[in-house]
């Protein structure tokens, strides 16, 4: 039979709250996966961020949508059991608490894999279930820190800077995702169930991809360090100016003879100061202001970016994001996908990048409201009665509201 | 049946070259695939990115660990017919070159197919398969440039900065090995083989967790641009100066509460300027200079740490370089930091990969490749050719084979 989505019939319990976790779930959903989203009384604390309206934030439904929603209190051996129940039938959990909350409610590895011998089980941290430093809040900032990566973004000579986007988050989210999906593969393939432990800072790592090995195989001569707008080791590789865009330039090997042409300055291909691209690096000062000056001369950067496209030179514009929404090649790719929340109605979002020729279109979904499914789930999955289900909302067991 | 690794037994045919789809394959290769990696006469432009030793890459080492080798004439008819023949063998085939380059090699998606229906192909692009920008020539900080990354990093009134590291490449990696698990799992599960197109330029656009609903949800009034070292819609969410150090404090939640306490300003509390993460966003500099007067009173950023994250509960990490990053106690517990030893290069180390499996916990033994070394292995065992034929390809020139 060939399914009809790509996780056709694959349960999730996802316990995961703010972006890490959330944009994990986010896409096995959109890829069919069924995920039932258990937050606290009060809601994953995301929906505190902005944009709101009438209450509904607008950052909760990108990074939730396609999941059903229940709201427990899973300090209460009540709402434990229903989770246990939940989890007997799923193939994949997912949680980003700190290390040890889990154990704490009866939900760790060593519990539900006795539950569930079966189940695939995510842990995200942001350092790691063991080591050191893996009892510390963690948020994506603070893994970056850890990595080595906010250090190598900036001038040398002044503060580090972070990009201002959740790189390890929606990373930590992907990566998951991946090795969930391996897992599943390899459940299939009759391997049994298993624990991920994933965490951020070691994702974030592994994006390192010279750093390390430089810093290490040159015997610690070469210091990975912050190099502002362009690169530290090649040149010409960065940011320059012209008119009041800034514009990327990249021109490696047989890229640097066409550009020294296009600039007119033939007379740097024979000088040895330009020679190969480690000598190009040693006197990036003088390769970056030859293109510089190229860029002051033409002043109108549409122009310039079009005469460096053309002869086929690595360039681009740095737009502003209200730009990339607006441009025409991402129009074409539909890389901004157009939502539809009861509360906030057309609403726009990054559209997921993976991209299936057998499932070119990505579902209509939308985000649950706190505890929407609580009534649904526990009914018709669990069988529990109304009595039941009304002395747990008595209790404050279980929580709704439209939010 | 025991297995390797999650997917031992999955076949593939590489053609990438530099970093995304090198990566990509590398994390199959870890997770227990057979990779054949097929290069160019001159070999993938990797192999000559530092450090080098006696002609040997670390950087190409690094990204192409536990990968087979065959360095074959794409341009000729023989080469592509050896490729074509693989290709009935696989599961899963990978490329990275500007789109258009596999068509010309009659390797595109519809040849492909054609070859093996049950085939997974994807494509790895700067910028995607079509669209107007589809042709251009595409590095990572080309699609960071497109995807509004570059333009959220760095000081408002200065020049965007680079990230000193493969923040696309990397990521496009990831996400391509994810969406080919996904439908080697959905192949598995009866579905058949696919054409998957993934675009450095879509996966860096997801990043914006906040931006581009912020700017659509508040019709246009919030427009995100860089702020350097703060957050640009929520504080305290940034770095701070401690001495000659730089720390991160994060305290947008809860923990607002506890840092205005150590701070000795509890009167914060119920200012309405201070009200919530976005109204202290406006008030920031105020913020921000009461925290580094307390941290002109600390002695070190380690103290300054300690006090906020041990005493106080406020999220907070000291900016650590790679070096200190790898020699710390933590990184060298959980073994992230990892030490490979290559026949010519000797021990290189470099970042381990991040997927953790309780039931694979052991990392498998792995080596990068010298250019064209399976030619001979891959021709005779895979496709069962004869030492005369090997041997007049490479008499031909359509085979090529080097120590490097």
């Amino acid at each position: 039979m060939v399914p009809n989505t790509m996780f056709e019939g694959v349960k999730v319990i996802d316990f995961s709250h703010y972006i890490a976790g959330p944009h994990c779930t986010k896409m096995l959903a959109e890829h069919g996966a069924e995920v039932i989203k258990i937050e606290p009384l009060t809601g994953d604390p995301v929906r505190q961020l902005p944009m709101h309206k009438d209450g509904r934030s607008a950052c909760y439904v990108q990074h939730n949508l396609g999941k059903k929603t229940m709201s427990l209190d899973i300090t209460r051996p009540e709402a434990q059991k229903i989770c246990h129940d939940l989890i007997r039938d799923a193939d994949v959990v997912v949680e980003n608490f700190s290390p040890g909350v889990m154990k704490r409610h009866n939900m760790d590895w060593q519990t539900l894999k006795t539950i569930n011998p079966d189940l695939v089980m995510c842990s995200i941290s942001c350092f790691g279930q063991d080591g050191p430093l893996s009892s510390l809040p963690g948020y994506d900032f603070i893994g970056q820190s850890y990595a080595g990566i906010i250090d190598m973004n900036g001038e040398p000579d002044r503060s580090p800077v972070f990009a201002d986007l959740s790189f390890g988050d929606v990373s930590s989210g992907t990566h998951a995702y991946a090795a969930i999906v391996s897992a599943l593969f390899h459940r299939f393939r009759g391997g049994k169930g298993q624990h991920l432990d994933l965490c951020l800072q070691e994702i974030l790592f592994s994006y390192h991809d010279i750093n390390v090995q430089l810093y290490h195989a040159s015997g610690g001569a070469y210091t990975p360090k912050r190099s502002g707008a362009s690169h530290d080791l090649a040149a010409p590789a960065g940011i320059f100016k012209c008119g009041e865009r800034y514009l990327f330039v990249l021109a490696l090997g047989a890229q640097w003879d066409k550009l020294a042409k296009t600039m007119g300055r033939e007379d740097m291909l024979s000088d040895p100061r330009f020679i190969d691209l480690t000598a190009r690096g040693a006197n990036k000062a003088a390769v970056n202001q030859a293109v510089q000056n190229w860029l002051d001369s033409i002043g109108d950067p549409d122009q310039a970016l079009k005469i460096l496209q053309d002869e086929r030179i690595p360039s681009a514009p740095v737009l502003s994001v209200p730009e990339v929404m607006e441009h025409p090649h991402t129009q074409a790719r539909n890389m901004v996908r157009t939502v539809n929340d009861p509360v906030w109605g057309a609403l726009k979002i990054p559209r997921t990048p993976l991209r299936f020729s057998a499932f070119p279109e990505i579902p209509e979904q939308t985000a649950g409201f706190l505890g929407e499914y609580n009534h649904e789930i526990l009914s018709e999955t669990l069988g529990y009665s109304a009595e039941n289900i009304a002395a747990l909302e008595t209790e404050g067991v279980i929580n709704a509201k439209r939010v | 049946m025991t297995r390797k690794h999650v997917l031992d037994g999955v076949k593939v045919l590489d053609f990438s070259h530099f970093v995304a789809g090198p990566h990509c394959t590398r994390l199959m290769a870890e997770a227990g695939a057979e990779v054949i990696k097929v290069e160019a006469q001159i070999g993938d432009a990797a192999r000559h990115l530092p450090v080098i030793k006696d002609g040997r890459s670390g950087y190409f080492i690094q990204h192409n660990r536990g990968k087979k080798n065959l360095c074959l004439d794409l341009r000729t008819k023989e080469g592509q017919e050896i490729c074509h023949e693989l290709i009935k063998t696989v599961d899963v085939v990978i490329e990275n070159f500007t789109p258009g380059v596999m068509k010309k090699f009659n390797m595109d998606w519809e040849a492909v197919s054609k070859v093996n229906p049950d085939v997974i192909m994807c494509s790895i692009s700067c910028l995607g398969q079509e669209g107007p920008l589809s042709k251009l020539p595409g590095f990572d900080y080309i699609g960071q440039a497109y995807s509004g990354i570059l333009g959220m990093t760095g000081e408002a009134d200065g020049y965007p900065a680079l990230s000193g590291m493969a923040f696309g490449d990397i990521s496009t990696g990831a996400h391509a090995y994810g969406a080919i698990v996904t439908a080697l799992y959905h192949k598995a599960m009866g579905g058949g083989g696919q054409f998957l197109d993934i675009a450095l330029l879509d996966c860096l656009f997801s990043y914006h967790e906040m931006n581009v609903q912020v700017y659509d949800a508040s019709g246009g009034a919030q427009v995100p641009q860089r702020s350097g070292h703060q957050h640009a819609f929520v504080a305290p969410l940034g770095l701070y100066k401690c001495k000659e150090d730089y720390l991160i404090i994060v305290a947008i939640g809860a923990q607002w509460n506890n840092l205005i306490k150590l701070l000795g300003k509890e009167e914060w509390a119920d200012d309405p300027r201070f009200a919530d993460p976005l109204v202290r966003n406006e008030n920031r500099e105020e913020i921000s200079a009461e925290i580094e007067r307390w941290l002109s009173t600390v002695d070190n950023v380690t103290e300054a740490v300690r006090i906020l994250v041990q005493e106080n509960h406020v999220p907070a990490a000291p900016v650590l370089s790679v070096p200190e990053v790898m020699s710390h106690p933590h990184m060298q517990q959980r073994g992230i930091v990892q030490t490979v030893k290559d026949p010519a290069f000797g021990e290189v180390k470099i970042p381990a990969t991040p997927l953790r499996y309780s039931q694979f916990p052991d990392r498998l033994e792995l080596q990068a490749p010298f250019l064209g070394e399976h030619n001979e292995e891959i021709l005779r065992d895979r496709l069962g050719y004869s030492a005369e034929k090997i041997s007049a390809l490479q008499t031909s020139g359509v085979l090529n084979a080097k120590d490097i």
